[in-house]
């Protein structure tokens, strides 16, 4: 299929999401859209998947100007989409997802299940793509999930694939995967559009690279070119893709988790025996893909999940199962995963943001009585010392954009005085500048010589802060390595081989 | 290539999470059952007798006689605690994979049994004090139907993602309404129609504050059964109170099958019922196809699970929410039709929470219609006893035995008994972008 995008525009309210974007894609072509987190990918693809509708421009398939009502027309005219929180139905058998919306049906409007494995298993042969039709979704891992979503588009005679941002969620062996089966889909015709703002796999894959910025195209790019080319065409200005840091000199045992035994919401452990040890001046990355137990252990870190067996240390100090209150009067500074839901209160102003850990302490209160005018210029203070943009400090925090509301966790967290720092993806969604400016704040803290946990799913990430870096799988600690271990072993290790020992 | 399938310590720790729940189920079958061997079946003097029969009330419908059964009580609660037991041992030994709610549901089935022939215990063999256990099956059927109506209700609007709390106000609508045709056309069917047709205004009200508007749909549901309780009850003294001959409904006739209807307590039971009855099995089995086996089933719960997922692929989420909240809402119109029909007239607060029993009996049942039908027979016949129970002058009040739906309901959806997992979008609205 040959697609054309032209002059798309779509706006919402005053913001221009989409700004005359034009983009051709030949059949075949691996066709990657490149851009940050905002810059307006996703709401380009929505429009041309059917969900949104342009404002101006038209799409064009095959030299022919089309419009689509929703996404099942979308779909009925070969386009299909993998979106990046998978459109699957958990309860259902792969053969119930891949058939909605579009089942084979006997009289009385019975679905026709035999003839719908038959098709699945003849389109999962006819592309390699193996999966068992009756499998329950939710029991499949995210990598066979995403191979269902594929295998849905192409059931449904998808010509177009757009992959929306596919790779966050896999380890590296996943991703490798991935790219081999889109190149096998371009080899037989197929045309892809890769979503992604992760420059590496850019170009690994395309054939063509388009950049949009602010909803603008900004320029198309060889596979060629080199990662800070693309960086800097991507943000609009010169960016460091490394941070620098001073030489590793770790001290003392600052943080320390012994057999730590942790349960999920639904009671699962999934924290099954985690033994930590973070030194002085030094940053542990904990990588690993997601779900495996991270989000629960730095709960439980944060006194936000009670632990089940085990401890934890901090300077000395047992904190195992203590209130977030006392374990943030000790000293832990905690980034959030979930900035929204846990790092700030949106509807509060940014002033009352900042101090959100330590309201009833003077300066910020006296005798339970809060002392606004100190909050105020506390605030103050810290939105320029922070460089967080915002046109004022009583505006609520929800007007932030995602990249100053993580300035402002950051700049709560680390401008008290702090032993420990704990961060949770701390980064997920920033774009490249605000990347930036988080890595050289927690950077900052471990050369001032303290210690830090920070878990991250991003390997740029682990690789551009650790010191050390420790992998976790199956909610147990698979190996903690050198920062100069290469991706593949701790791809490894994030697919649960043990260190030391390797497959093929 | 290695693939990286599912984590395998998480999975067995899965596992272990559902043999202990499985266990928790088994351990409570086995507490009921020690105590129906000590209370009921120990507890009973070594003579005493309980006489069964199983002849319907009104003899001259059933040719074939049974006869009555004279026990001792004794020994057949101690066989009945015994097979309960048995059950409960299995369940906790063996862990099944399937079917633990179902022989849940026989447990409680005999404890009842049991009860009963406690109840009727005489210390001799006596020809006044005795269960028929026929009538107690065909009274209990009439609650039992309309709870199976209203969980039909619940099922139909909660797997395409919408909460109706209001089936009780759908109840006394379709009651209220109901009587005023059927008192002056009379003829059920017409009520029935209006009744659904009432039902399902009330459903498109919900339907339209929740999915247009957004709207908490519980509030809703609580605000649509208050005020039509308080309205209904106004109407009732406006309109009932100077004009009684619109509330003369009389009762539904019961329409005997052929022959079928002569088979002993089955034909009482199945084949000599009102027309709601057949209309309540056919609705059973048509929703059951409908929603497991047709496109549009598949669509619903889809919808009900993952909106956007369905969204994506073409399907109108908010038309099929629609659609179900006003089928929905009609079933439990014509189970309020049915209520009304069952008791003659209506009769202001009358159907005092069964709307919530049937809500109650849908997620013991697990949203699924077949589970909905077992839980409301459970519920249904509860109900019935608690509400009779003082023929047999049981030292057990009523309104305790009234309150056993109720702490089943919460035992379950506290996760006690069985896992039960309510459609993934029940309640939440969906909104598009």
């Amino acid at each position: 299929m040959r697609l054309e995008l032209r002059g798309i525009t779509k706006r919402f309210g005053s913001l221009t999401a989409n700004d005359d974007i034009s983009i051709t894609v030949e059949p075949g072509q691996i066709h990657s859209l490149l851009g940050e987190n905002g810059a307006g990918k996703s709401t380009l693809m929505n429009v041309l998947f059917g969900l949104l509708h342009p404002d101006e421009g038209e799409i064009i398939i095959d030299g022919v100007v089309t419009k689509f009502a929703d996404s099942g027309e979308a779909v009925r005219r070969g386009i299909g989409m993998v979106h990046q929180h998978f459109m699957l139905v958990p309860v259902f058998s792969v053969t119930e997802n891949v058939v909605l919306g579009f089942e084979p049906t006997k009289s009385l409007n019975r679905i026709d299940y035999k003839k719908a494995t038959d098709d699945i298993r003849r389109v999962s042969k006819e592309f390699n793509l193996e999966v068992d039709p009756d499998a329950i979704v939710e029991n499949l891992s995210v990598g066979i999930q995403q191979r269902v979503e594929i295998l849905k588009a192409l059931s449904h005679d998808a010509e177009l694939l757009i992959l929306d941002e596919p790779t966050a969620v896999l380890t590296p062996q996943e991703i490798d995967a991935l790219m081999a089966i889109m190149r096998s889909l371009a080899a037989s015709g197929k045309s892809i559009l890769f979503i992604t703002h992760k420059l590496k796999e850019v170009r690994a894959i395309a054939d063509v690279i388009t950049v949009i910025r602010h909803g603008k195209v900004v320029g198309t790019a060889d596979p060629t070119a080199s990662e800070s080319d693309l960086a800097s065409l991507m943000v609009g200005r010169e960016v460091e893709l490394t941070v620098q840091k001073d030489a590793y000199a770790p001290g003392e045992s600052v943080f320390e988790i012994r057999d730590l035994v942790v349960r999920d919401d639904r009671g699962l452990v999934v924290v099954n025996g985690v033994s930590l040890d973070v030194y002085a001046g030094e940053i542990l990355a904990l990588a690993g893909v997601q779900g495996n137990g991270q989000t629960e252990l730095v709960e439980a870190i944060a006194g936000m999940r009670p632990v089940e067996s085990g401890t934890i240390t901090m300077n000395g100090r047992d904190i195992t199962n203590e209130s977030p209150r006392k374990i943030l009067d000790a000293g832990l500074g905690h980034i959030p995963e979930d900035r929204q839901r846990d790092g700030l209160v949106l509807t509060m102003s940014l002033a009352d943001n900042l101090v959100l850990n330590t309201p009833r302490r003077p300066p910020f209160a006296n005798h339970g009585t809060r002392n606004l005018g100190v909050v105020a210029s506390h605030a103050e203070q810290l939105v320029k010392d922070f460089d967080i943009r915002a046109t004022s400090v009583k505006e609520p925090a929800s007007s932030l954009s995602g990249g100053n509301q993580q300035k402002v966790i950051v700049a709560r967290e680390l401008s008290r005085n702090i032993d420990f720092l704990v961060a949770s993806q701390p980064t997920r969604g920033l774009d490249v500048g605000s990347i930036e400016y988080v890595h050289r704040q927690i950077v900052n803290h471990r050369n001032r010589g303290n210690g830090s946990l920070v878990v991250s799913s991003e390997l740029d990430e682990v690789y551009a802060l650790g010191d050390r870096i420790a992998v976790m799988y199956a909610g147990k600690i698979s190996g903690i390595v050198d920062p100069s271990t290469s991706r593949e072993d701790i791809g490894l290790l994030m697919a649960g081989t043990t260190a030391g020992t390797s497959s093929e | 290539m290695m693939s990286i399938d599912e984590a395998p310590i998480l999975m067995t720790i899965n596992a272990h999470r559902g043999n202990l729940r499985t266990k928790v189920i088994g351990g409570i079958m086995i507490v009921l059952a020690i105590f129906v061997i000590l209370v009921f079946a120990l507890g009973s003097p070594a003579g005493t007798h309980s006489q069964l029969t199983f002849d319907p009330v009104n003899t001259t419908d059933s040719p074939i006689r049974l006869g009555t059964l004279t026990v001792l009580t004794r020994w057949w609660n101690l066989i009945l605690g015994l097979a309960m037991l048995g059950l409960g041992v299995e369940v906790f030994w063996r862990q099944p994979r399937r079917g633990v709610m179902a022989r849940f549901g026989g447990v409680a089935v005999l404890l009842l049994l049991a009860l009963l022939f406690w109840a009727v215990r005489t210390p001799g063999p006596s020809q006044v004090s005795y269960v028929n256990l026929t009538s107690i099956f065909v009274g209990s059927s009439e609650v039992v139907m309309v709870l199976i109506f209203g969980a039909l209700s619940g099922v139909m609007c909660e797997r395409s993602g919408v909460v109706n709390i209001a089936i009780e106000g759908q109840f006394i609508a379709g009651a209220f309404i109901g009587s005023i045709v059927a008192s002056e056309t009379n003829n059920f069917f017409y009520a029935a129609i209006v009744g659904a047709i009432a039902g399902g205004l009330i459903g498109l009200v919900l339907a339209f504050f929740s999915i247009r508007y957004l709207v908490d749909q519980i509030i809703v549901g609580i605000v649509i059964v208050t005020g039509i309780d308080f309205f209904s009850a106004y109407l009732n003294l406006q309109v009932f109170t100077p004009y009684p001959n619109l509330n003369v409904g009389n009762l539904a006739p019961n329409l005997p099958i052929p022959l079928l209807h002569k088979i002993p307590i089955v034909g009482p039971l199945f084949f000599n019922q009102s027309g709601f009855f057949y209309c309540m099995v056919i609705f059973v089995a048509v929703v059951s196809f409908a929603l497991f086996k047709t496109r549009y089933g598949l669509h619903v719960r889809a919808v009900g699970e993952h909106p956007q997922a369905a969204a994506t692929v073409g399907i109108n989420v908010a038309r099929v929410r629609y659609i179900n909240v006003v089928l929905g809402g009609a079933i439990a119109g014509i189970g309020g039709v049915a209520f009304m029909a069952s008791q003659g007239q209506f009769i202001p607060d009358y159907t005092s929470g069964f709307g919530y029993i049937a809500l109650a009996a849908m997620i013991f049942g697990r949203w699924r219609p077949s589970g909905a039908v077992v839980a409301s027979i459970i519920f249904g016949m509860t109900v019935y006893l608690a509400a009779n129970l003082q023929e047999f002058s049981v030292p057990i009040s009523g309104e305790i035995l009234q309150m056993f739906p109720y702490l089943i309901t919460i035992a379950v959806v506290a996760g006690l008994i069985g896992r039960v997992r309510p459609p993934a979008a029940d309640g939440k609205p969906y909104i598009r972008d």
